[in-house]
């Protein structure tokens, strides 16, 4: 053997020998200066707020780390409520009534203030939705795709006939989204600023601003801690954090597992749930041009009238982001609130855009339905 | 120190901390603005013709905020080349918006529509 074929073999033995990546770890090409600020991010991920250091005086939650846990940055048991109101073909995010999320929580003085436990529903809300947490693991991936990628995957006119359209969301500012459930928010730095004022009020230098209740000043007093609450250095921690959070490595696919991935694509699954995606240029070598499993187009769909709950953005009531599928193993509930407890019950609530796919599915066998929800649980 | 250097370093010593100390949504376009003007780009909550008063929703993520602005008569409004109405403008309309700190609030100096496309 030549030493060229040495060191092939050697560096096909590493790469079989790579450990899998668990849900919570983060990307394994991290230089040591990325590793470490993924470290210091996880401790303010994991941090507890209190109204001293920053939180209220409406809130969701204490800390990121109550809703994504188990680990870090992995999916919760809470359900949050967000409303906005649809006057076709406008949405207004209620912004001006604390919409669109709406914060289930008082802190003490806050409740002594205004007798209040939560966020007053907003008035002129046309409609009320339910958010389960998401996972997190693979956003770093996902926020580095260029929207040209997207833009290629969509159709609104269904010019290829197949009843998949797809169309991107756009923020307040017009630019295109690609996180949260309707796909409203353009990067993942905005989704995790944002997510500490509208979950924590916890300001920061990007959002220094806390916001009304209901519309209304925050009465004096109630809010001890200055603006911003949290330093730069404490925001690009808990940004790198989760930017450098791994999707876990599916599991290995038995034969039944490789039926299951063959059935996802005939049935036309993965039209929306596009398989895999490329991320484009980034500093961070670990996240720059890599192909890596997706299973969304991160554009909206139009579900049907069964799901629809919201407007936000672009989106209609109906429309929904195709859910990246990252980390479904671990799940014990699916769709945007959690209303389904199997991956057989929410295939079988997909409609709108999803319907025909859904109604192949329900024409499987008992074996071949096993497969493909076999499949799914290796993601 | 001539008079006219001394006023100028005075003017943009009192500025400086106005804009340093602007959220950072206000000054996310700044960089090419004069002292203590913002710019906002957000999408059009409401048009209040009689006033003059615009408001625009714009945020950080999921963190939304409405930002109150007014327009005056010598306020610039431009839309694909053509000098629309304050009218012309309606809920939902994404607009760029150049405004200065007043006593009285914001004031808008121009305020361009800006076409957003859908594929």
């Amino acid at each position: 053997m030549t030493r060229p074929q040495i060191a092939v073999g050697l560096v096909l033995l590493a790469l079989g020998c790579q450990k899998p990546v668990k849900p919570g770890d983060p990307l394994p090409e991290l230089s040591r200066a990325e590793r470490d600020r993924f470290d210091r991010g996880k401790v303010v991920f994991d941090s507890v707020f209190t109204p001293e250091t920053g939180l209220g005086p409406l809130f969701n939650a204490t800390g990121c780390g109550e809703c994504h846990e188990d680990p870090a940055g992995g999916r919760g048991d809470e359900v949050e409520v967000h409303a906005t109101a649809f006057h076709a073909p406008v949405c207004d995010p209620l912004a001006q009534e604390g919409g669109p999320v709406i914060q289930q929580h008082s802190t003490p003085a806050l409740k002594q203030a205004l007798g209040i436990d939560a966020e007053p529903f907003p008035p002129s809300a046309t409609a009320r939705a339910m958010r389960t947490s998401p996972v997190v693991f693979g956003r770093g991936l996902l926020d580095l795709v260029p929207d040209s990628v997207l833009l290629a995957y969509a159709d609104p006119g269904d010019r290829n006939h197949d009843g998949v359209k797809g169309r991107p969301n756009r923020f307040a500012d017009g630019r295109i989204g690609r996180f949260g459930r309707k796909a409203f928010v353009p990067t993942l730095r905005e989704f995790n600023a944002g997510a500490f004022a509208a979950e924590m009020s916890v300001t920061s230098p990007e959002q220094p601003t806390e916001e009304d209740i209901g519309g209304k000043p925050i009465p004096a007093g109630v809010d001890p801690a200055a603006d911003p609450e949290i330093t730069q250095a404490q925001l690009d921690f808990a940004d790198d954090f989760v930017r450098f959070l791994a999707p876990p490595t599916p599991l290995k696919l038995g034969q039944d597992g490789r039926h299951g991935r063959d059935l996802f694509s005939q049935l036309g699954c993965a039209s929306c749930h596009i398989p895999t995606l490329r991320t484009g240029y980034s500093p961070v070598p670990a996240l720059a041009n890599r192909e890596f499993a997706a299973y969304t187009d991160l554009l909206l769909h139009d579900m049907g009238p069964d799901l629809a709950d919201i407007c936000l953005g672009l989106a209609t009531p109906a429309d929904f982001r195709t859910e990246p599928l990252l980390d479904l193993r671990g799940a014990e509930h699916f769709l945007h609130d959690g209303r389904a407890t199997t991956l057989e019950q929410a295939i079988e609530l997909h409609g709108g855009e999803g319907s025909a796919a859904r109604d192949r599915f329900k024409t499987l066998s008992a074996a071949d339905r096993a497969a493909l929800v076999g499949f799914l649980k290796s993601l | 120190m001539r008079p006219d250097i001394r006023m100028a370093a005075l003017t943009a010593i009192l500025l400086v901390p106005l804009v340093t100390s602007a959220p950072a949504h206000w000054r996310a376009l700044e960089s090419a603005q004069p002292a203590a003007s913002y710019t906002f780009q957000g999408t059009v909550h409401a048009v209040n013709t009689r006033t003059g008063a615009l408001e625009l929703v714009t945020g950080v993520g999921m963190s939304l905020r409405i930002v109150r602005m007014t327009t005056a008569p010598t306020t610039r409004l431009i839309a694909a080349g053509t000098a629309p109405r304050l009218a012309d403008l309606k809920p939902g309309d994404v607009v760029r918006a150049e405004c200065r700190r007043t006593t009285a609030g914001l004031v808008a100096d121009r305020v361009e529509k800006l076409a957003v496309s859908t594929p």
